[in-house]
């Protein structure tokens, strides 16, 4: 595997077809359990990106290229930044986290830690930051 | 007196609020960004007038507002005569010098105007701030805002080198003063107990705990080396002319009427404080002297008007330095204000002349007092007032000092002292005198060079601040009485009451006066001599070329020392970063004691499979090592990575399993993806036999340490002294509402660092992004599409 040969096996393109969906799925699913089941923003975020690297090798960097991914990275670090701050503008600790409790039509009763938000920019910034230099060097020629 | 304090915030956050307003709307405004600064100057200066108007003979407002309180520090303001007399001249003058600016300034990018008329307005309002600024380190924080806009300001027309060179020169002299003085304001916050000048001034006792200190003297020197820098004393007097690459509104506003004289306002403030001490005097009278002497002398040598007349700036504030030497504080706000009016009028008539003829050189000047009939008479006006000739401001200020020259106590002392100062400010004021004569001459009158046919005199936009200035240096000098209220009552010292008046009282400044103009019309006929004198002395090393050898010299050590440490070699870093870990591990270790009863060795609660991954793990480690290819290696990295994985099964963590398989999964494309552009090994390459011992070593104190650590843990004492997961357990389910301990501490307990990390991460991104685009030149082009 070498940036020349990114995105020339026919093989691995078909694999990648049902590969990278679903990879996608389950580091959601791993992102969502994260806070009673091993899983979180981190593992996630690394897993996506793994997901983002298979399509890479088999579509090329130029077609990965396409999504600004350091974006994510900025998205993700004011998620988590602004979750820190709510609280220090309420008065609170900076990064004092609390829970969310609301009702959803069809899901019912919802009760969410804010410090899913935070998790969430983790999620974006490792998956960002991974895809970006992923992207980049496989951009580079020799 | 309430609604005053009230009022003393504004009058600095106006103007900030102004230059704030202008970082937003500048762009469009351009070039009538001015009348924004305008108008806040109108209201700084209303409230300052109206504020000394009404508070006259009773206590000055104070206002203090909490900030730090933690470490003392206030936001904290005096409106006392001497800071108010200093508000006014800086809005004043700025009210000026916006109006001269937005005739002067020629249209550039609208942008750029924009952020000149912030910067400016920035200055203006950290100058207000410096003149009431009650505590010291709000004071310092005014100080640094007026070095950084400086260096903006300096540094226009940023394309040119020598402008860079200037506003670069600029601020490493001031910043650096404003941190040694940083130093003393701390002294003297420790060692008395308040940052606030207002209670070191009202009570005796913390200003008697910093007399009796042995740091007085330290905390003294340090605060005056910040004053020095910023005033241009000797021996930093550099950095002023090098400064005047600035536009010549800059020039006027910043290095002749207002910023250098904010090392000469510390001075003022600090009199009270420091005066007793028995260095002050003898510190301030011969820096002083000196540079008050040496700028006059250097600007007579000079032929560029701005280059004349930053050097009479620079030997005025060594007078004034001078006068605080000898706690002559009452004619402070005297001396002040006439530099003030005659140097900035003649620094607008400065600018006037180059943007006339594009020339500021004395050598193409001359003849062009039929072409500038308006120019001619504000420059003569200044031009007599810096001379001191009756009946302007000038005559007033030199009479006085003189006076105070012969009849002030310290000098009485010392009579040969005495002698020789008045000496020294007789020849000197003589240069001024005969600098005067050079720039009236040397401008408007002798021949005309033929290239300048079609001068045509300024516009109303340029010569009504001019005209300002020129005419308060004779307005004021023919109402005596009035002055004297009025300079008396700014000055930093309380009830001073200064005669002022045309004919003199005594014999004695009068006589120094004739001696003066008398040896001033000598010196000017002379000028072909003296010229060809110095050029004997300008062998002697200059200020400016021993400041480029200390830098130089900071410079080549600095590259000395990064190319040791920061060779490039990534097996140079990383031996260094484990030997330095394991010398801390190891005198962690042996500062708390190993017993090595605790040490186990048993394998008994290891199941046979876990002994099998051991065993692959060694196999392959030995591998890597021997491995002839890059990718050889990498795969058994990888092998070695999954392994470890696979261990955590056997202790049954799944959380460390999973992100431990990622991380190999990652970390392995990552190599993949650059293996193409390293370099082969380079197995003939002779490694010294040294490197390789200390590879050797490293290697087997690492493996030692972490085995032996990973024994300890193992221990059951260990376990128990420092059972960290168990709490972590407890905790994470009732603080962070889930049962997945690990995730719990990355999001909630230990959040905080979490965010330090990913913001490092971030950062890592976006230096990665932009490294390897910056190298691609047809992304570049991307980029910069991407930026606009």
């Amino acid at each position: 595997m070498t940036p020349q040969t990114l995105g020339n096996s026919p093989i691995l393109r078909t694999v990648c077809r049902f590969a990278v969906p679903l990879t996608v799925l389950v580091s959601l699913k791993i992102f969502w359990q994260g806070h009673n089941l091993p899983g979180g923003g981190f593992i996630a975020g690394a897993m996506a990106a793994a997901a983002g690297a298979m399509y890479l090798m088999a579509f090329g960097a130029a077609k990965a290229s396409r999504i600004a991914w350091w974006k994510f990275s900025v998205v993700g670090l004011l998620c988590s930044l602004t979750t820190g701050t709510v609280p220090l503008l309420m008065g609170k600790a900076y990064m004092d986290h609390t829970f969310l409790n609301f009702h959803l039509p069809l899901l019912g009763h919802q009760h969410i830690p804010t410090a899913v938000f935070f998790d969430l920019g983790v999620f974006l910034i490792v998956l960002g930051t991974l895809m970006t230099i992923f992207v980049e060097l496989g951009l580079e020629e020799r | 007196m309430t609604d005053m304090t009230q009022l003393l915030p504004w009058i600095v956050l106006t103007p900030f609020a102004g230059a704030a307003l202008l970082l937003l709307v500048g762009r469009w405004l351009a070039g009538r960004s001015g009348l924004v600064m305008a108008a806040t100057a109108v209201a700084s200066f209303s409230m300052a007038a109206w504020m000394f108007a009404s508070t006259q003979g009773s206590l000055a407002p104070f206002l203090n507002w909490a900030w730090m309180p933690e470490l003392n520090i206030a936001f904290a303001l005096h409106g006392d005569p001497f800071g108010l007399f200093f508000t006014l001249l800086v809005s004043g003058i700025g009210l000026l010098i916006s109006i001269y600016s937005m005739a002067y300034v020629t249209p550039m990018e609208p942008g750029r105007m924009g952020r000149y008329y912030a910067t400016l307005t920035a200055f203006m309002a950290a100058m207000i701030g410096i003149a009431l600024a009650d505590d010291l380190m709000l004071l310092f924080v005014f100080w640094e805002i007026t070095s950084i806009t400086s260096f903006l300001l300096i540094g226009y027309w940023y394309e040119q080198e020598g402008a860079k060179k200037g506003a670069l020169t600029a601020l490493q002299v001031t910043a650096l003063g404003g941190l040694v003085m940083m130093v003393g304001f701390i002294l003297i916050g420790q060692v008395a107990g308040t940052f606030s000048l207002h209670v070191l001034y009202t009570e005796p006792q913390r200003l008697e705990a910093l007399t009796h200190s042995p740091l007085f003297t330290a905390a003294m020197v340090l605060v005056l080396l910040g004053a020095m820098t910023k005033s241009a004393q000797f021996p930093f007097q550099f950095w002023l002319p090098g400064a005047m690459v600035a536009p010549t509104p800059v020039s006027a506003y910043l290095h002749a009427a207002t910023m250098v004289k904010a090392g000469i306002f510390l001075m003022g403030r600090m009199l009270p404080v420091f005066g007793e001490n028995p260095w002050w005097s003898p510190i301030l009278i011969s820096i002083g002297l000196l540079t008050f002497f040496l700028g006059a002398y250097q600007a007579f040598l000079q032929t560029d008007l701005k280059a004349i007349l930053a050097r009479t700036t620079v030997s005025t504030l060594g007078l004034i330095t001078l006068i605080y030497g000898l706690h002559e504080a009452g004619q402070d706000a005297l001396q002040i204000l006439n530099h003030a009016a005659y140097k900035g009028s003649l620094f607008l008539v400065a600018g006037i002349v180059e943007h006339a003829t594009h020339t500021r050189d004395l050598r193409k000047l001359g003849g062009l007092r039929k072409a500038m009939p308006i120019t001619f008479i504000l420059c003569l006006l200044a031009a007599i007032s810096m001379s001191g000739l009756p009946p302007f401001f000038g005559y007033l200020a030199k009479e006085t000092l003189y006076d105070g020259l012969l009849t002030n106590e310290i000098l009485s002392q010392w009579p040969a002292v005495q002698k020789f100062t008045i000496a020294v400010s007789v020849l000197t004021n003589a240069f001024v005198f005969a600098v005067g004569l050079k720039l009236v001459f040397g401008i408007f009158l002798g021949r005309k060079p033929d290239d300048l046919e079609h001068v045509h005199d300024a516009t109303p936009g340029l010569w009504i601040p001019t005209g300002v200035l020129a005419a308060m240096t004779l307005i004021l000098g023919l109402l005596p009485g009035v002055t004297s209220g009025l300079v008396s009552g700014f000055s930093s010292e309380e009830h001073t009451h200064l005669h002022l008046a045309l004919i003199p009282h005594h014999a004695g400044p009068a006589i120094l006066s004739l001696v003066t103009i008398t040896l001033g019309v000598i010196l000017y006929n002379l000028q072909n001599i003296i010229e060809r004198a110095h050029k004997l002395i300008a062998l002697l090393p200059t200020a400016q070329s021993v400041w480029d050898k200390l830098l130089g010299a900071t410079n080549s050590l600095a590259t000395a020392y990064s190319s040791r440490w920061q060779s490039g070699s990534l097996s140079w870093y990383l031996s260094g970063c484990l030997a330095f870990l394991v010398g801390l591990v190891v005198l962690a270790l042996w500062r708390g004691g190993v017993n090595p009863e605790h040490i186990r060795t048993s394998l008994s609660e290891m199941p046979w499979y876990g002994l099998v991954l051991c065993v692959l793990l060694s196999i392959a480690s030995i591998a890597i090592v021997r491995a002839r290819t890059r990718l050889e290696a990498a795969i058994l990295s990888t092998a070695i990575g999954f392994t470890v994985s696979t261990l955590f099964v056997v202790y049954r963590s799944p959380d460390i399993l999973l992100t431990q398989i990622l991380i190999e999964t990652v970390s392995t494309i990552f190599v993949l993806l650059i293996l193409i552009f390293m370099p082969a090994f380079k197995k003939r390459d002779p490694i010294s036999t040294l490197r390789k011992g200390w590879h050797l070593a490293v290697s087997i104190a690492v493996g030692g340490v972490v085995t032996l650590l990973l024994l300890l843990s193992m221990s059951p004492q260990f376990r128990e002294t420092a059972n960290l997961g168990a709490g972590y357990l407890q905790r994470s389910p009732a603080q962070g509402g889930g049962a997945n301990a690990v995730n719990v501490i990355i999001v909630d307990i230990r959040a905080t660092d979490t965010n330090g990390e990913i913001t490092v991460l971030v950062v890592v991104g976006l230096c990665v992004y932009g490294l390897l685009r910056a190298r691609r030149p047809h992304d570049r082009s991307e980029m910069h599409r991407a930026d606009s």
